[in-house]
């Protein structure tokens, strides 16, 4: 992932759940966020969103979370690609959110800092327990 | 059968002309300058219609988009540079000398308000295009589908430029040719 030239507050980010329940970023503060933005129908967004339960697994709850941002779908034909995951997935359904981001494709993550500002970027596919992004998040963490 | 196993094949079917390019090896035209790598695939009327309709499109509505001569690109930036294209600086070179430009999606969206496709559908069909513009850092790779604004017989190249802090630079596609479906 490439470090953001500086570091800048994270655009707002609320939205509902599978539930229908909103979720807000800003209630993560304090705890480092990977925000995913992706689609059922995009190949490497498929490919990767494995890793986002893996590397969800490799940190405490208490101070790492990841949001999967779908965009434009239906929740239940979603669920039919995510079953149940053990991070919040969210729905822009009609990516007002994503347009507030620096969004330019799919799939495009964002790690968010302790302090709420968008510290790195990928666009395209990654597997998100690549040692390398692991290593992002725990300096992320330890800042 | 009931509908989420309805939803899991229809998905699986629409989603399949992006599936089939995800594997590397599975792109039919691949070139490459130093460490940046442009791959392509021909994509045929059938595909795009059955994954535009799953997305909301009519089928009469999607119809110029899917019989125009489109192809699924991947560009994979592997430098250690960040660098930058625009889909206007693209054109496809025919065996005579013919220079055709890749239309922009932003020119299928005003044909999708005029016909009043609805915002889901066209969400879908945005972020399924490869962008107008797009930025790459290093290790970046972007995905999405474009078309030539008029269709070549035979063979052509596609000629792809790109900017980084070195200056421009191209990659050329050699021997593409529209799908035949």
């Amino acid at each position: 992932m490439t470090a953001l030239p500086a570091p800048m507050p994270a655009p707002a980010l609320r939205l509902p759940d599978s539930d229908g329940k909103p979720v807000d970023l800003a209630g993560y503060r304090g705890k480092v966020v990977l925000v995913n933005f992706w689609a059922t129908w995009c190949p490497p967004c498929r490919k990767e969103f494995p890793s986002l339960a893996r590397v969800r697994k490799s940190f405490k709850s208490a101070e790492f979370e990841v949001l999967a941002v779908n965009v434009g779908e239906d929740p239940d034909m979603v669920f039919s690609f995510t079953g149940l995951t053990e991070f919040p997935v969210l729905f822009d359904r009609d990516s007002k959110a994503m347009g507030a981001w620096p969004v330019k494709g799919l799939p495009t993550t964002f790690l968010v800092d302790r302090q709420g500002r968008l510290a790195l970027k990928a666009v395209g596919g990654r597997e998100f327990d690549d040692p390398e992004i692991v290593a992002s998040i725990k300096q992320l963490l330890n800042s | 059968m009931n509908i989420r196993l309805l939803i899991v094949c229809a998905l699986l079917s629409s989603a399949s002309l992006f599936v089939r390019a995800e594997d590397e090896t599975t792109w039919t035209h691949r070139a490459s300058q130093g460490a940046v790598v442009l791959t392509a695939n021909p994509l045929g009327s059938e595909s795009r219609t059955a994954f535009y309709g799953a997305r909301g499109f009519p089928e009469a509505t999607i119809r110029p988009y899917a019989q125009a001569c489109g192809f699924s690109f991947g560009m994979q930036n592997g430098s250690a540079n960040k660098l930058t294209t625009r889909l206007a600086d693209w054109h496809a070179v025919s065996a005579d000398g013919k220079h055709v430009a890749l239309r922009l999606p932003e020119a299928w969206d005003m044909e999708w308000v005029k016909s009043g496709v609805s915002e889901a559908a066209r969400i879908a069909f945005r972020w399924a295009q490869f962008q107008s513009e797009n930025t790459f850092e290093p290790g970046d790779w972007i995905m999405g589908m474009a078309t030539l604004e008029v269709p070549l017989s035979g063979t052509f190249r596609l000629v792809a430029r790109y900017r980084d802090d070195k200056g421009n630079h191209e990659i050329v596609l050699d021997k593409l040719s529209c799908a035949k479906d």
